[in-house]
């Protein structure tokens, strides 16, 4: 269960975050931020040779004290940036994995809704509720 | 070597999502060009008329279904043969009004609104509507004049998408004047 989930354009501004609880919701715009960074020195490691065998699914960016951050670039350079609680330690890899997947097909489907137009917002019914299904339930 | 018969009979096989994406470009277009929901159901609406006319030569090319006697046989056929032939769907057949001259049919899912969500601003969009028009169109071709119209669309939220269909009249060929 995720704590926080962020979509972010090839030009590095934010498409969709969403954050629950709602309080708080600037730290969690500063985490997914600074995880940019993060992400962007796993892309250039890769470097240009290993380009075609470089991964989809980043890991573990960064742990704080609290959370965990993972990451997740598309091939088009999209990236999903997720935010777990630390406490939660029954996520497995594979249930990051999937998840990411499961955000990276609900993208595709958006990208095919003819009124989206690249570089918008996101807002999709759809997509907020595949989101809320993978968010913490808070009371 | 002999050569394998009939390329014209069998079918090619598209992509569906091309399909889709393809009518999802065209009505996007049309919003931005016309700038007017009811415009736009009226452009798709003639567009579909100008379909319907000459696709239902190739329907009645490939399917060989002769003559409907009524308005039930006309429905089962569109149905089950149009339908299935080009969409790969078959819609099912309710609602049939007492005199038997209107009905309704039901589409659980249609393959032109995959992945499609309606914005706000275009509450008014009868997204599929180039269907509407391609049914006139080919029964207007069989001498049939109807009125075709969306009822329920899963893109506003129904459950089901639901197209009304009604018989106007029979179209008797129009003789041209001077003639007896």
């Amino acid at each position: 269960m995720a704590v926080c989930i962020a979509v972010i354009a090839k030009e590095n501004y934010p498409l969709y975050i969403r954050s629950v609880p709602t309080e708080n919701e600037l730290k969690f715009h500063y985490t997914v931020h600074t995880s940019l960074d993060v992400v962007d020195e796993k892309i250039s490691a890769m470097g240009k040779a290993l380009v075609d065998q470089r991964e989809l699914y980043l890991g573990l960016l960064y742990p704080t004290e609290d959370y965990k951050v993972y990451g997740y670039v598309t091939n088009s350079k999209v990236k999903f940036v997720m935010v777990v609680d630390s406490s939660n330690t029954a996520l497995r890899d594979n249930e990051i994995r999937s998840m990411f997947r499961k955000l990276h097909n609900s993208y595709t489907d958006i990208m095919c809704n003819p009124f989206y137009n690249p570089g918008d917002r996101i807002q999709s019914r759809a997509f907020d509720n595949m989101v809320n299904s993978m968010m913490m339930q808070v009371c | 070597m002999s050569r394998q018969g009939g390329r014209g009979t069998e079918s090619k096989k598209m992509n569906s999502e091309l399909f889709t994406l393809t009518y999802g470009a065209l009505v996007t277009q049309l919003c931005k060009d016309y700038e007017n929901d009811e415009d736009v159901n009226k452009q798709l609406d003639k567009m579909g008329y100008n379909i319907g006319v000459r696709l239902i030569e190739d329907f009645l090319a490939r399917s060989n279904v002769g003559r409907c006697h009524d308005f039930r046989e006309t429905a089962d056929v569109i149905a089950k043969i149009a339908f299935k032939m080009y969409l790969g769907i078959t819609p099912s057949i309710t609602n049939w009004s007492p005199g038997g001259d209107e009905f309704s049919l039901i589409l659980e899912n249609n393959p032109l609104v995959d992945f499609v969500e309606l914005p706000d601003n275009h509450s008014t969009l009868i997204y599929s509507n180039l269907l509407c028009g391609v049914l006139r169109g080919a029964l207007e071709m069989v001498q049939m004049a109807v009125d075709v119209k969306f009822v329920q669309d899963t893109l506003k939220g129904d459950s089901v998408t639901e197209i009304r269909m009604k018989f106007i009249r029979r179209i008797e060929d129009n003789l041209p004047a001077g003639e007896e």
